[in-house]
C-alpha cells in the first residue's frame, strides 16, 4: 500500500518524529525511508521495521521518499515545509509535590527542560489542581518563565482553601513554548503525569477534625473537615455552637466552610463532628488579630542600669498562653536582643533593655509576633537625654533655724555624669504653695541636701522633693513622701 | 476489720469519717460548680457524651453493698491520687493554652486539686487507724498520658470533672457506709451518721 497520512512532530526544534500509514493492509517488512532538505545536502536514507522516524527539523522545507514493501515497492515522495511540523513541547515530568500541613501548602518542583531549545523563549506553564474522589478541578493556573538554554528548576506555591488531611490533591502540569521563529503550528504538551497528596480520607483509619488546634485571623474563611471511618456516617458538624452544611469530599470526608469567623474566647472555637455512634471528633480554633504597629515606644532610664522601654499595645490579639504575642526588643548598635516577658491582661507594655557601657544611643526595633502576624516600631534615643529619676526617698531635716531649714533625701541610681535638677515645693499656713528649684551634680546611689533660707521663724512648713535631668529636661521623678518641720522661734 | 475497736479508735474513726462525709460534700459542690464553669469556657456542650477517659477510675461498682472497709479506703485512695494526677496535668495544660487569660478556670481547678489531695491524705489517716499499710504510689506516678489534641483534651477535663462528682458522692456514702458499727460484734459504740 501507499504510504500516506506523513505527518511530523518537534518537541524540541531540531528534530521531529514523523509518522504514517499505509494505504491498504500490506505485509510489515523493511521501508527505505531517504530524505533532503532543500539545501541540497546528500539525501540520507535508511531502513526501518516502524511506521515512524526521527529526523531533523529543516530550516525551510524537506523532501521525504518512503519506498514501503508490498506486491511492488510503492515508492512516494513528500515536501514537508516548516510550517507543515506542528511543535508540542516534551512532557514535562513534576520532580516533587511537597506539602506543608500547617499551611495547606502545595510546593511544586519541575525542570523546564530548557537545555534543549534556543535561549531567551517564552514558556507558558499551566498547573491544574484537581480534589475530591471525582476529581475536580480547584484551579488551573499560568506560569510563565524564560528558558535560558539550561535545564533550570521552577518551584511553584499553592495554599489550598482546605487542609491538605481533609482529601487528596492531585496536581499536573503542562507547557507552551513561544517558539516565535517556529513558523508551523504550537500546541500544549501532553499534560504530566499526575502527583498526589493523599488525604486523612485515604489512610486506613485516618480520622479527625482539620485543621486541628490552628490560629486564624478574624475574619478569615476557613474550611473544616471530618474525616471519618468507611462504615460512620456523620450526623453534624459544629463551629462553635452553630450547626453547619456539609459538602461531601469522599466517601469518608465532610467539610463546613465557616465565612468571616469572629473572634474565639480564650480557650477557642470548638469544630464538633459528631458521628452516628454517639462518638464525637473535633478540633479547636484560635481567631484573633494580628498585633498591632505598637503606639507610642518610648525609652528612658531611671538609674543609667537598666532602659525601660513602654508602648501602647493597641487592639488586644485575643490570643493567649502559647499563641500569645511575643515582644522583643533589638538594638540595632550592639545588635544585642531581648525578649520581652509581658502579661497580656496587664494594660500596660513595658519591658527592660540593659545599658551598655561607652553607649550612649540606642536604636531600638520592639518586634511583635503572634500566630497571625508581626509588626515593629522602633526609636532612636540618647539615653542620657531621658532621665527619669526614680522617687526621691527618706526626705529628712538635717539642719534647722529660726529661718532656715536643711534638707536631705536619697535617690537610688547610678547619676554620676549629669546634673540633677531639684524642686522642692514649700507649703506653709500663711502663704501659698512655693516651689524652689535647686541643681547638683549627679551621684551614685547617693544623698542630697539642700539648704532653704527666709524662712519665717516659728512657722510650720510642709515640703516635698521631686528631681529630674538637669541638662536634659525629660520628665520629674514623682513627688517625694511629704515632711512636715517647723522652724524655731527667733 | 474483724478485730472490735478500742474506744479511742472507734471515736477517731467516727471523727474522720464524719469530717470525710463533710470534705467530700464540699468538693461535689465545687466540683459541681467547677464542671458549669468548665462547660462554658471550654466551649463544650454539657450534654456530651465523653467516652471512658483513660487513667479515670469509675465510680460506679459492682456489689457496693459487699465490699470491706479495707477495700473501699483503698479504691477511694487510688481514684483521688489518679484524680490528683489528672487535675494537677488538666492545671498546667490551662496554664499552657491560656497563660494569664483565664485565672478563674485555673483558680478553681486549683481548688479543687487541693481538696482532692487534702481527701487522699484524709484517706490515709483513715488506713493507718486500720493499722492498714498505706499503698506507696508508683515511684514515677502514672505513665505520662499520650498527646491529646486541644479538644480531646477538653472532652477529657470533662470526663474527669464528672467522675469526680460521682465519686465523692461514693465516697461519702462509703464513709457513711465505715462509720456504721460492725453488726458482727455490735459491742463497738456505732459511729453517728454525720448530718
Amino acid at each position: 500500500g501507499d504510504p500516506q497520512n506523513l505527518k511530523c512532530v518537534t518537541h524540541n526544534l531540531l528534530k521531529m518524529l514523523c509518522t504514517w500509514d499505509v494505504s491498504s493492509r500490506g505485509r510489515r517488512g523493511q521501508t527505505d525511508f531517504c530524505y533532503t532538505t532543500n539545501d541540497h545536502t546528500p539525501q540520507v536514507c535508511f531502513k526501518t521495521k516502524e511506521r515512524r522516524v526521527e529526523i531533523p527539523v529543516p530550516e525551510s522545507s524537506i523532501t521525504v521518499t518512503i519506498k514501503s514493501p508490498g506486491t511492488a515497492f510503492a515508492t512516494k515522495e513528500f515536501v514537508i515545509h516548516q510550517k507543515d511540523i506542528s511543535f508540542a513541547p516534551v512532557t514535562p515530568h513534576i520532580l516533587s509535590l511537597t506539602p506543608d500541613f500547617p499551611t495547606s501548602a502545595l510546593n511544586l518542583k519541575w525542570s523546564d527542560n530548557g537545555s534543549v531549545f534556543p535561549y531567551g523563549l517564552d514558556a507558558l506553564w499551566q498547573i491544574q489542581i484537581l480534589r475530591k474522589e471525582a476529581k475536580e478541578e480547584v484551579t488551573k493556573v499560568t506560569y510563565y518563565s524564560k528558558l535560558i538554554n539550561e535545564d533550570v528548576i521552577l518551584s511553584w506555591n499553592w495554599t489550598s482553601d482546605m487542609p491538605l488531611e481533609c482529601t487528596s490533591h492531585y496536581v499536573k502540569i503542562r507547557c507552551y513554548i513561544n517558539a516565535t521563529q517556529f513558523v508551523g503550528p504550537k500546541d500544549w504538551s501532553d499534560w504530566s503525569p499526575v502527583e498526589v497528596i493523599p488525604g486523612k480520607d485515604t489512610e486506613p483509619g485516618g480520622s479527625g477534625v482539620f485543621p486541628l488546634d490552628t490560629v486564624v485571623a478574624v475574619g478569615s474563611d476557613v474550611t473544616f473537615c471530618c474525616v471519618h471511618e468507611e462504615d460512620q456516617r456523620i450526623t453534624n458538624m459544629t463551629y462553635g455552637s452553630k450547626s453547619y452544611t456539609m459538602m461531601q469530599l469522599s466517601s469518608r470526608s465532610h467539610a463546613i466552610r465557616v465565612l468571616n469567623a469572629s473572634a474565639s474566647n480564650s480557650s477557642g472555637t470548638n469544630v464538633v463532628c459528631r458521628l452516628e455512634n454517639g462518638m464525637m471528633d473535633g478540633s479547636v480554633v484560635f481567631v484573633g488579630y494580628a498585633p498591632d504597629i505598637p503606639q507610642n515606644l518610648s525609652c528612658e532610664t531611671s538609674n543609667f542600669l537598666i532602659i525601660k522601654c513602654t508602648w501602647k499595645p493597641g487592639r488586644p490579639s485575643g490570643l493567649y498562653g502559647g499563641r500569645k504575642t511575643k515582644y522583643s526588643l533589638f538594638e540595632r548598635i550592639s545588635s544585642k536582643n531581648v525578649s520581652c516577658e509581658v502579661n497580656e491582661m496587664s494594660k500596660d507594655r513595658v519591658c527592660g533593655f540593659p545599658v551598655l557601657p561607652d553607649q550612649k544611643t540606642y536604636d531600638f526595633i520592639l518586634d511583635v509576633s503572634n500566630p497571625i502576624g508581626q509588626a515593629q516600631s522602633s526609636l532612636l534615643v540618647d539615653i542620657t537625654q531621658r532621665v527619669h529619676p526614680k522617687t526621691p526617698e527618706k526626705l529628712t531635716v538635717t539642719g534647722n533655724n529660726s529661718t532656715s531649714i536643711q534638707l536631705r533625701w536619697f535617690i537610688n541610681g547610678s547619676f554620676a555624669g549629669i546634673r540633677l535638677l531639684c524642686q522642692i515645693e514649700i507649703i506653709s499656713g500663711h502663704s501659698e504653695k512655693k516651689l524652689h528649684n535647686v541643681s547638683m551634680p549627679g551621684g551614685k546611689s547617693s544623698s542630697y541636701t539642700a539648704q532653704l533660707n527666709a524662712l519665717l521663724p516659728n512657722t510650720k512648713y510642709q515640703f516635698r522633693v521631686r528631681c529630674s535631668d538637669a541638662d536634659h529636661f525629660w520628665r520629674w521623678s514623682d513627688w517625694s513622701r511629704g515632711l512636715e518641720q517647723t522652724t524655731s522661734e527667733a | 476489720m474483724a478485730a472490735a475497736d478500742s474506744p479511742s479508735a472507734a471515736l477517731r474513726r467516727r471523727d474522720l469519717c464524719s469530717r470525710g462525709i463533710r470534705l467530700a460534700g464540699k468538693m461535689r459542690a465545687d466540683v459541681v460548680d467547677l464542671l458549669d464553669t468548665y462547660v462554658e469556657q471550654q466551649g463544650l456542650d454539657a450534654s456530651a457524651t465523653v467516652a471512658a477517659v483513660e487513667g479515670v477510675p469509675l465510680a460506679a461498682v459492682e456489689r457496693w453493698d459487699e465490699q470491706t472497709g479495707t477495700q473501699r479506703l483503698l479504691e477511694n485512695l487510688a481514684a483521688y491520687r489518679a484524680f490528683r494526677a489528672l487535675l494537677a496535668q488538666m492545671l498546667e495544660e490551662q496554664r499552657e493554652q491560656l497563660g494569664e487569660a483565664d485565672a478563674g478556670l485555673g483558680r478553681a481547678l486549683a481548688a479543687v486539686l487541693l481538696q482532692v489531695s487534702a481527701f487522699a491524705y484524709h484517706l490515709e489517716e483513715l488506713l493507718r487507724l486500720e493499722s492498714r499499710g498505706i499503698p506507696g504510689e508508683e515511684e514515677d506516678g502514672p505513665p505520662p498520658p499520650p498527646r491529646l489534641s486541644l479538644f480531646e483534651q477538653k472532652l477529657r477535663g470533662l470526663g474527669v470533672l464528672r467522675e469526680l462528682a460521682q465519686w465523692a458522692l461514693r465516697s461519702a456514702r462509703d464513709l457513711r457506709q465505715l462509720a456504721k458499727p460492725s453488726p458482727a460484734t455490735g459491742t463497738a459504740p456505732g459511729l453517728a451518721e454525720s448530718p
